[in-house]
């Protein structure tokens, strides 16, 4: 399955009796009914592995994007009535910045690799704490309770899964916390955000900006508020959306479906 | 008035400093630039005036290498038309055929090693880039592993391999269209061209006809002033390009840094001392 489609349901299982496998192209399983498919004796795989670099890549895109204010930039540039680039027209910078990055998993962890790079002082928050080596590794500090981490960064990017835990895990109180110069990038799901609390906090100026490659739904509707804030870059869900790794994701769910008919073990097999 | 100016701190080019300017200030000592570029300076003229000259180059290395990746990350994962597509009224799902190069594991090409180029190379290696250079002359090997990267001699060698190729040099007359439509022609045609400064470094006409034909994949642009002149309106209307307005240095920390420096350099002349950062006219 692509993009979360076909939709499984009670009604679709029922009508394939000889279904063994289904494949899901990326990593997020939360569209999906596990209970439901197991019961059907139906197995199911991902593809976690392979779109951690572009989702990473994406997540510094997104950063660089905003805090320079490429893509309002980009409109000026362009434009036919722009006369001059107004000098106090400014960005600010990522270097001496603090990232603090709330889910340190695979993804997370590539992000902070690459924002080290960029002279940011790096702060994450994750169920547990990494170990030693792998958090000098990046000179990420732990922030045991999101509050200090959400406290002092600059920019504040969601890397985790989507679970009955972490749905709606950024709210009103969570925006409040942040800093008004603070910008919120999300790579991991739309619903990990309370949407409307997004909107009013960046209305009101509670934070910065904002640069999301998820939304709940995807797409948005059209006249959602979201769509039309200056603060605002939305990418429509293109962190593993390159022709090498869409390519080696196929590759892997065909290996996958193929281990399923045969009865062989299934690599990427979400248990 | 004239006469007590010592001093000109030059901000985006202005004033122009030509001969009329300079035999009106007999007193001039010192003209320091914001940023790096001098390619709008007659240092000649400057120099026969017994004028100092002075840049301000430190201060924009961090956030003119950011701008730079900013650039190719945006260029690669297509992001300014994914957000025109992700706000477009016409939307109700994403292709799924959208799709954009890898930046991790690519081949970087930079083409000049200064300062600026050396803080590129830091980044693209956290991104596991594999980096090639060409410059006037090879850095030292601590150097180039520090940071992982690779000389080549000549620069066609460094087009034919990269997947992104960085123009970092400045305008001189031996950079005068230093890539023009053979070198395009060198380059993939998956690659990306990413260039800081319009400026006849790049032969205009021939990348945009290298873009519309698929010669190179896409560019990435960042301008010094914006051109609404005729030829320009291909170059700003063609999807596989971003153009951006001099973001290399449009921010606040470097807006201040650089003129901090600049006047460390104006003072350390007007008090007779040599100036930290002196441009002479080769």
């Amino acid at each position: 399955m692509w993009y979360h489609k076909p939709v499984i349901n009670e009604e679709l299982l029922q009508s394939l009796p000889n279904l063994k496998i289904v494949a899901s192209s990326g990593v997020g399983i939360d569209h999906l009914d596990l209970k439901l498919l197991s019961s059907y004796g139906v197995k199911l795989s991902n593809t976690p592995f392979i779109v951690s670099t572009d989702t990473a890549d994406m997540g510094m895109a997104l950063m660089l994007a905003s805090s320079r204010r490429l893509v309002e930039g980009y409109q000026m540039a362009v434009s036919p009535d722009t006369e001059y680039f107004p000098a106090d027209w400014l960005g600010d910078e990522l270097s001496g910045a603090t990232l603090g990055i709330v889910g340190m998993g695979t993804i997370g962890y590539k992000v902070a690799e690459r924002a080290k790079a960029f002279e940011m002082k790096i702060l994450y928050h994750n169920r547990n704490q990494r170990n030693k080596e792998e958090e000098s590794a990046v000179g990420a500090i732990y922030c045991k309770k999101i509050d200090a981490l959400l406290q002092q960064s600059d920019f504040v990017l969601l890397s985790v899964n989507l679970t009955p835990q972490t749905h709606k895990l950024i709210g009103k109180r969570e925006l409040e916390l942040m800093k008004p110069t603070a910008t919120l990038i999300n790579i991991s799901r739309g619903l990990v955000v309370d949407q409307d609390a997004l909107v009013e906090a960046l209305q009101n100026k509670v934070i910065k900006a904002a640069a999301l490659d998820v939304t709940y739904p995807e797409p948005l509707p059209r006249d959602h508020p979201l769509l039309k804030l200056k603060n605002v870059i939305i990418t429509p869900h293109i962190g593993s959306a390159t022709k090498k790794t869409r390519r080696l994701m196929m590759e892997n769910m065909i290996e996958s479906i193929q281990a399923g008919l045969t009865g062989l073990p299934i690599p990427n097999e979400v248990l | 008035m004239s006469k007590k100016v010592q001093a000109i701190y030059l901000w985006w080019h202005k004033p122009v400093i030509d001969q009329e300017l300079l035999q009106s200030l007999p007193n001039l000592k010192v003209i320091a630039n914001s940023g790096v570029g001098m390619d709008h300076l007659d240092l000649k003229l400057v120099a026969s005036f017994g004028v100092k000259m002075a840049n301000a180059p430190r201060a924009v290395s961090s956030s003119t290498a950011d701008t730079r990746m900013a650039l190719l990350l945006a260029s690669a994962r297509r992001l300014v038309e994914g957000y025109h597509i992700a706000i477009s009224s016409g939307m109700e799902y994403c292709e799924a055929d959208f799709l954009g190069v890898e930046v991790t594991g690519a081949t970087l090409g930079v083409t000049g090693m200064d300062r600026i180029g050396y803080k590129i190379a830091l980044r693209a290696k956290a991104f596991e880039m594999n980096i090639l250079y060409h410059n006037r002359t090879r850095r030292k090997e601590q150097e180039e592993q520090a940071v992982g990267t690779t000389y080549c001699e000549k620069v066609d060698s460094l087009l034919q391999q990269a997947d992104f190729v960085m123009v970092v040099v400045s305008l001189t007359p031996q950079t005068h269209k230093l890539i023009g439509k053979r070198e395009l022609e060198l380059m993939k045609h998956t690659a990306t061209l990413i260039k800081i400064s319009r400026g006849a470094v790049i032969d205009q006409e021939a990348l945009v006809t290298a873009l519309q034909t698929g010669v190179i994949r896409a560019a990435a642009l960042d301008v010094t002033y914006p051109e609404p002149r005729p030829r320009d309106h291909a170059l700003l209307k063609l999807k596989n390009v971003i153009i951006t307005p001099h973001l290399g240095i449009k921010t606040h920390k470097a807006t201040y840094m650089i003129t901090e420096e600049a006047v460390e350099n104006l003072l350390a002349t007007l008090n007779g001392l040599s100036i930290p950062i002196e441009v002479l006219p080769s």
